[in-house]
């Protein structure tokens, strides 16, 4: 703070005020944050270029330089407030969203996982096949200084051969130099160790010598069958394989090469004409066919509406059964005459006090049918969380009981706070012209407090709209509705069911239909968020 | 104060003394007394009785000699340790512990000063995109992250590729997703409250010299700290209650999740044989955010009015 007019001003401190930072201490600061991302940014990009991952390392350049000029500017001021944050936001919260919006037109999922190129490798690496009468060889595994793998193969007649990934060459005597683990082979390649053995097993097992057509005539193989390759079979084995489907990149489509069957990729599968698949499938925009199959396949369709139903009934009764409870508790005990007033508040809390995740196991447990203290205290059977009967009614009582339990208490909080905010005189006002204390509730303190307490209700609802915790946490969804492909129960919500449908299916995950769920619910907050926001005019008060 | 009881009529104007709130006076008086508030009593009674209900057999299972359900009663016969002694001996309970204070108080940290310094920007700066930004926030804040949980998902798998150390499995990873929710409502409740302290105090440490960095740092952030505190042990409930990031994110090791999936994984489908450990566990494991939130209810209650602290 030395560069007031006419004080004298220091080197550093002109230099601090030039770089946009008060102090020496300031600039310190700023120096050591710029230091550590750019050197984080530095490992970032050194980590990516190798594996010519273009898109993140474009991300890493563009963010880093755009923390540099905004610290290091003097034109940037909000900016230095808001950058951090922003890209939090931008990475964490709104990349998954859109992100989630296009796995929703994908078939991402069990059996879908790969990119089109891996599932072609697959596929082909899955057709190559030793057929019985093969020539089988002994073979070491080799390598050389660079670490690329090769195999010295000896064939049945004791001809020995180097293989490497680009061929196989016939060795001649003195090609190879030396006895056992110390033998060198064409001046370049060496037996694996036993150590980098284990490390590389995975490596070694999956490798194969190519062998094209003229080699084969040249070396005189011996072979009757068409071959492709020699792979590994083990450690120290190794066959001569055919492969049997064959890629064709100009037309994008996989040929078998015995039956002359041609695959295409439809939506993320090599089919062929006949409707028969190659597997594994890959990841593939399908457009809105998960949106389809929520709507039309009957086995989406019947649980997908049902949890949809519930959903808002569940967000519904939860805000009403909360709040009435909430208000009649405020009402009750908002009198500064009663004793104790405060210890009764404070123990009212507690349920809404304890984290919630906590209290939905609890209530697993309470409410345990053979186990649970409340049948056993009542004496009585009763499947609370786990009757199938009318559409798992009993469930989605308990369900609701439970939620109340937990959100009371913050009704009844809210509720006292706009009681004790709203102005006496009107009520005594009221009181004065004869109006009755039933009156006085009904047309005074309930529009008021509906006034007050109004926009916290939406949020409730919309909180309850994805209330997991309670929901996965104390039935997981269930009880099973009855004959259905998917996993739907009869307390699932939407968010619980889109969960399950992508993390805890038992069929399998479906991250394409889960993603598509999501958007809905997406859309569907979106409406009801702008309708509570019109109501409250939350967007007129900006300034 | 005027009485401020809502159901009481228009015929009902009389002032209390203390006598006629004697609970032990009965006959006509004792009427009298229930007709004139003493029925809020028994409406509290069965209020709180409904509250901590749950909390009773809790307590009650986990030092009951039984380590199964099965055996519940009303009042303990005897009372043991050792649901304890087996909670702690058979799982990494503090670990969990540990892990959710850390990953939930870590974040809620970056979270407040994030949201405050982006608040502060909002508040005191005038710039072209201001309003627009604003709005973004709110509309962001529509969409949670719990609903984009397949993305967040299959993107920190994708980041393990490049930067194992803060992908899928990994705590640093939870704690970096949960930054993403640092702009949000918090953001607008702290720009409500900076717009409560008098411009004058900055303008005139302006004048000064000081700069903006100076100005938020050491004017803007100290006064209405006891509102960054709430709002911060607010977010660190939150945080410590999240369960379906945990879930997803945090992979298969025991010692890796935090108290809400480790708990869930101890007892789901186990609650026959592991309630009574389950239930020390759970008073435990409520501490933290029950004695936090009794702490805050003094802030509740008497008012964030008081967040127009005084300049």
């Amino acid at each position: 703070m030395s560069n007031l007019p006419g004080a004298p001003v220091s080197f550093a401190d002109r230099l601090a005020d030039r770089l946009g930072a008060g102090s020496v201490t300031g600039l310190l600061l700023k120096f050591l944050f710029l230091g550590l991302v750019n050197a984080l940014a530095l490992y970032a990009i050194l980590t990516l270029l190798p594996m010519r991952e273009w898109t993140p390392l474009a991300v890493v350049v563009v963010a880093t330089i755009a923390i540099d000029y905004v610290y290091l500017s003097k034109r940037t001021l909000p900016l230095k407030f808001l950058l951090p944050g922003t890209i939090a936001l931008l990475i964490f919260q709104v990349y998954p969203v859109l992100y989630t919006a296009y796995i929703g037109f994908t078939n991402y999922g069990t059996g879908n996982v790969l990119d089109e190129q891996q599932a072609i490798d697959r596929i082909i690496a899955d057709s190559i096949t030793v057929p019985d009468d093969a020539i089988r060889y002994r073979s070491t595994p080799l390598q050389n200084d660079a670490g690329d793998l090769a195999l010295l193969l000896e064939d049945p007649d004791g001809d020995l051969f180097l293989g490497t990934e680009d061929g196989l060459t016939l060795l001649e005597e003195g090609d190879i130099v030396g006895e056992g683990a110390a033998r060198v082979v064409l001046d370049e390649f060496t037996p694996i160790t036993l150590g980098d053995l284990g490390d590389r097993e995975s490596e070694i097992l999956a490798f194969s010598v190519p062998i094209a057509g003229e080699d084969v005539d040249e070396l005189d193989l011996d072979l009757d069958v068409e071959a492709d390759a020699i792979s590994v079979q083990t450690f120290n084995t190794a066959a001569v394989a055919v492969q049997r489907l064959e890629y064709d990149e100009a037309t994008g489509q996989i040929r078998d090469l015995e039956d002359g069957t041609v695959y295409t990729a439809i939506d993320g599968t090599f089919t062929a004409e006949d409707s028969s698949t190659l597997r594994p499938g890959f990841r593939d925009t399908i457009g809105f066919d998960n949106y389809r199959r929520v709507l039309t396949s009957p086995a989406i369709r019947g649980p997908f509406f049902r949890v949809f139903v519930w959903t808002f009934a569940f967000a519904i009764l939860s805000v009403v059964t909360t709040f009435v409870l909430g208000l009649a508790l405020a009402l009750a005990l908002n009198d500064p005459r009663m004793k104790l007033r405060r210890t009764t508040r404070s123990l009212l809390i507690v349920p809404y006090a304890l984290p919630s995740f906590m209290t939905a196991l609890i209530w697993q447990g309470l409410l345990n049918t053979s186990f649970g203290p409340i049948n056993q205290i009542l004496g009585v059977d009763i499947p609370w969380l786990t009757s199938q009967a009318f559409a798992g009614a009993l469930p989605k009582f308990s369900v609701l009981l439970v939620n109340l339990w937990l959100g009371f208490g913050y009704m009844f909080l809210i509720t006292t706070g706009a009681l004790q905010a709203m102005p006496e005189e009107v009520k005594e006002a009221a009181r004065v012209d004869g109006a009755s204390g039933w009156q006085i509730l009904r047309q005074i303190t309930l529009p008021l407090l509906l006034v007050a307490v109004g926009p916290l209700l939406i949020a409730s609802f919309a909180f309850n709209f994805n209330n997991f915790n309670t929901v996965f946490l104390l039935t997981g969804g269930g009880p099973p509705i009855q004959g259905t492909l998917t996993p739907a129960g009869h307390t699932d919500i939407l968010i619980s069911f889109s969960y399950r449908l992508a993390f805890a299916g038992g069929r399998g995950q479906d991250f394409g239909l889960a993603a598509a769920i999501s958007t809905i619910i997406f859309f569907l907050v979106a409406i009801f968020s702008y309708i509570g926001f019109k109501r409250t005019a939350v967007l007129e008060e900006i300034n | 104060m005027a009485a401020t009881d809502p159901l009481s009529t228009a015929a009902d104007e009389r002032r209390f003394d203390a006598a006629t709130f004697d609970p032990t006076s009965s006959g006509p008086k004792g009427a009298r007394w229930w007709r004139e508030g003493g029925w809020r009593y028994l409406v509290g009674l069965l209020g709180v009785a409904f509250a901590l209900m749950p909390a009773y057999f809790v307590v009650l299972a986990s030092v009951s000699p039984v380590a199964t359900l099965s055996g519940a009663q009303l009042v303990p016969r005897a009372v043991t340790l050792d649901n304890y002694r087996e909670l702690f001996a058979t799982t990494p309970f503090f670990t969990w512990l540990w892990n959710s204070i850390k990953i939930a108080g870590g974040a809620a940290f970056a979270n407040m000063f994030l949201s405050a310094m982006a608040a502060y920007a909002f508040a005191r700066l005038r710039f072209a995109g201001r309003r627009p930004g604003l709005l973004t926030i709110l509309l962001v804040q529509m969409f949670p992250q719990l609903l984009a949980n397949v993305a967040i998902f299959l993107f920190l798998v994708n980041i393990s590729n490049y930067f194992p150390f803060m992908g899928f499995g990994t705590q640093l990873g939870l704690f970096l997703v949960y930054l993403g929710g640092a702009l949000g409502t918090n953001t607008w409740l702290m720009k409500g409250f900076f717009d409560t302290v008098p411009k004058e105090l900055d303008e005139s440490a302006l004048v000064d010299g000081a700069t903006h960095g100076q100005i938020f740092t050491r004017i803007i952030l100290p006064l209405p700290l006891p509102i960054l505190v709430v709002a911060g042990l607010l977010s660190f409930i939150f945080l410590f209650n999240e369960f379906i990031l945990a879930s997803i994110l945090l992979g298969q090791a025991d010692a890796n999740q935090t108290l809400a999936t480790g708990l869930f994984r101890f007892i789901d489908q186990n609650y026959g044989q592991q309630w009574g450990p389950f239930a020390g566990g759970a008073l435990i494991g409520s501490l933290p955010t029950l004695l936090l939130f009794l702490f805050l209810q003094r802030y509740i209650v008497s008012g964030l009015t008081a967040g127009g602290v005084k300049g």
